[in-house]
């Protein structure tokens, strides 16, 4: 990832000089150590602003929607696949993006890094593709980015986007040898008692910010069923009730439409493994219809297309 | 000012003590989450933290509150009040940012005509019982909204870490009522008013995020139309967050929970950040995109409260700056507008 942040902004700084586009989103070094911040440039004077390393964990995707002007977009595997589903569902038009993908060995899990520091201050944080050196009060450890990359990208089968109008960097290969299901399968084996159980542990401290929303590129919707009032689906309490409707729909809402980018559990506040869910409604998409969201720009949405020979068994 | 010590591992059996008398709300460990909720025993409060996740407004204003219950019976709607508090309550282990953000709590829920009943019948039970702090925080700013590491303000005792034990500085009667005769603590010595007081100097040094600040209100007066809120909103995704977990945001909205017997008025948090804050019924939205809302939340925190009160509404405690999503940093927001 290191070493193409020249790339980055030379490709960036023509499309923006040609008036190819007028808008460049990508990151930008963060006001905290470990953190990165979306970045938005249309002046290639601000061009050296852009980084690219393995602290880039926002799906810049998100940023997409709602725009009427010509974009170059920096895209991981995900994001970029994020943009396909988006694009494939009529949000985004494509002769309008210009994707400059980038081949991607994972982005860090910072709320990992943190609990692994147990209590002490990082005040300065370097992280490369291989190590991350941690600084603060009398203390400095050096950690390997392998191990603390967020789970999402420990199962990722796309570390190089399947589609992109510029390759910024060398694709990588592929395969993962962990499919990622681990905690989904553990999850299937328990009993539907203990399962809720699970859940209500997990999510008992949601405070319904809506942050993993917020963030996901898939959550475009105009007004959101937990906004509506007239109806109004279901309570805005805290009761696990109604927090759990809110989840638990949400990932119905995003089967078949998930990438997996891990950008909700990154997000959330409370800390609660919101890809426990959205794992669970990616495998199904897998399992019954072989389908991987964001694949090509040919895929119909999963779920809002009919084959006679559609799987039909979990149909009540 | 009075002063006595107690032991640090005699500060369980303090809160034990204090349990028996009042209910006590300490910060505790809940799932991966350190916040407020009331504790049965010493041993499940939690010492050793920078600051907790959700700021004590949680306990004095919930995120979702009974207001009344009611049912429709034949023609006639019978109501009864929500759920009564009772005794005395200790908020324990409270920051001074936080203290602070309550105090200025107390500005928003009592002042003008109106009262907030509910809110004030909580907080005239809650004694605060605050750590004063050694270790600042990178992201903390205190001292450029008007607060301090050792800040005193809304405290009823606050107790500082000198090693052994704390010092416990009695600061109002109800503090005074608190350690009456209790047995763990002793007469402090000058030595350790001494020590306190140099360690009250460190941690103010130590604060690495000094904002100018003063004349920012005035300068926001005349910027809300300006090109900048254009530029700051950019990044924000719109979620929650930073008010949710911002001591000195107290926005709610009130709804109505019905089932088939019974009904509840609720109130419950809400932010300026979601569009449905402004939505009117007419379908109009006053604040129609992240740009509006992005400057609403600035400008209440830093001018339009400032205003009125004579204080930003924001303590510094840097939850926003921690926990934003995307990184969006009130810190950097601020230094932007004081440099146009």
């Amino acid at each position: 990832m290191g070493g193409n942040e020249e790339k980055i902004r030379e490709v960036a700084g023509r499309l923006l000089r040609d008036g190819e586009v007028n808008l460049i989103i990508g990151h930008e070094r963060g006001t905290l150590p470990l953190r990165s911040s979306p970045c938005f440039v249309t002046d290639p004077e601000d061009l050296d602003r852009l980084i690219w390393d393995p602290t880039c964990d926002i799906n810049l995707a998100k940023y997409l929607h709602g725009r009427d002007e010509r974009v170059g977009i920096l895209a991981k595997g995900c994001d970029a696949r994020s943009i396909v589903v988006c694009a494939s569902e009529g949000q985004v038009e494509m002769d309008r993006v210009v994707i400059l993908g980038l081949p991607c060995h994972g982005v860090i899990n910072r709320k990992n890094i943190e609990s692994e520091i147990a209590g002490r201050e990082i005040l300065e944080a370097i992280v490369t593709d291989e190590i991350i050196t941690l600084k603060g009060e009398g203390f400095e450890e050096v950690l390997p980015t392998e191990t603390f990359l967020d789970d999402s990208c420990m199962s990722c089968r796309h570390r190089t986007p399947p589609v992109y109008d510029v390759l910024i960097g060398e694709p990588l290969p592929e395969a993962s040898e962990d499919d990622g299901y681990a905690e989904v399968n553990e999850l299937e084996s328990k009993s539907a008692e203990e399962r809720w159980d699970h859940f209500v542990d997990e999510i008992s401290n949601c405070i319904r910010c809506y942050s993993c929303r917020d963030v996901c590129p898939m959550c475009y919707c105009k007004e959101c069923f937990v906004d509506e009032t007239m109806p109004a689906w279901f309570g805005k309490t805290n009761e696990i009730t109604d927090t759990m409707i809110y989840h638990v729909v949400r990932a119905i809402h995003l089967t078949g439409r998930c990438v997996d980018c891990g950008a909700c559990s990154r997000a959330c506040p409370m800390h609660i493994n919101l890809r426990a869910l959205t794992k669970k409604a990616e495998k199904i998409a897998r399992d019954r219809f072989n389908f991987e969201a964001g694949i090509s720009l040919e895929d119909t949405p999963v779920l809002g297309t009919f084959k006679q020979d559609d799987s039909e068994e979990f149909i009540i | 000012m009075k002063h006595m010590t107690i032991a640090k591992d005699g500060i369980r059996d303090f809160i034990d003590r204090l349990v028996k008398r009042c209910r006590v709300i300490a910060p505790v460990e809940s799932g991966k989450i350190l916040r407020f909720r009331e504790v049965s025993s010493g041993e499940e409060a939690c010492f050793d933290f920078h600051n907790t996740k959700l700021s004590p407004k949680e306990i004095l204003f919930p995120q979702n509150e009974v207001l009344f219950k009611y049912s429709k019976g034949r023609g006639a709607i019978e109501a009864e009040a929500g759920p009564s508090k009772n005794g005395e309550w200790v908020i324990f282990g409270i920051r001074p940012c936080d203290a602070r953000g309550i105090t200025l709590t107390d500005l928003f829920f009592s002042s003008g005509e109106h009262k907030d009943l509910l809110y004030l019948e909580k907080r005239g039970r809650s004694a605060l019982v605050g750590f004063a702090c050694i270790h600042p925080l990178n992201t903390c700013f205190c001292t450029s909204t008007g607060g301090n590491p050792f800040g005193r303000e809304g405290m009823d005792l606050l107790l500082v870490d000198l090693g052994e034990r704390y010092l416990v500085e009695v600061l109002t009667e109800r503090g005074e009522r608190l350690i009456e005769a209790d047995r763990g603590l002793k007469d402090a010595s000058e030595v350790d008013v001494d020590t306190a007081n140099k360690l009250s100097r460190v941690a103010e040094k130590s604060l690495r995020t000094r904002l100018q600040m003063e004349g920012l209100s005035e300068k926001l007066d005349g910027m809300f139309e300006d090109p900048l809120w254009d530029r700051v909103h950019q990044k924000c995704v719109g979620c929650g967050v930073c008010t949710f977990v911002c001591p000195t945001c107290w926005c709610f909205d009130v709804v109505d929970e019905e089932t088939a017997d019974s009904s509840s008025r609720i109130r419950l948090w809400d932010t300026c950040q979601f569009p449905l804050f402004t939505l009117q019924g007419s379908g109009f939205n006053p604040r129609p995109t992240g740009k509006e809302r992005m400057r609403q939340r600035v400008m209440h925190k830093l001018n339009y409260f400032f205003r009125e009160h004579r204080a930003f509404a924001c303590v510094g405690c840097g939850r926003c700056v921690r926990e934003c999503p995307v990184n969006l940093d009130i810190r950097e927001i601020i230094r932007t507008i004081m440099s146009e």
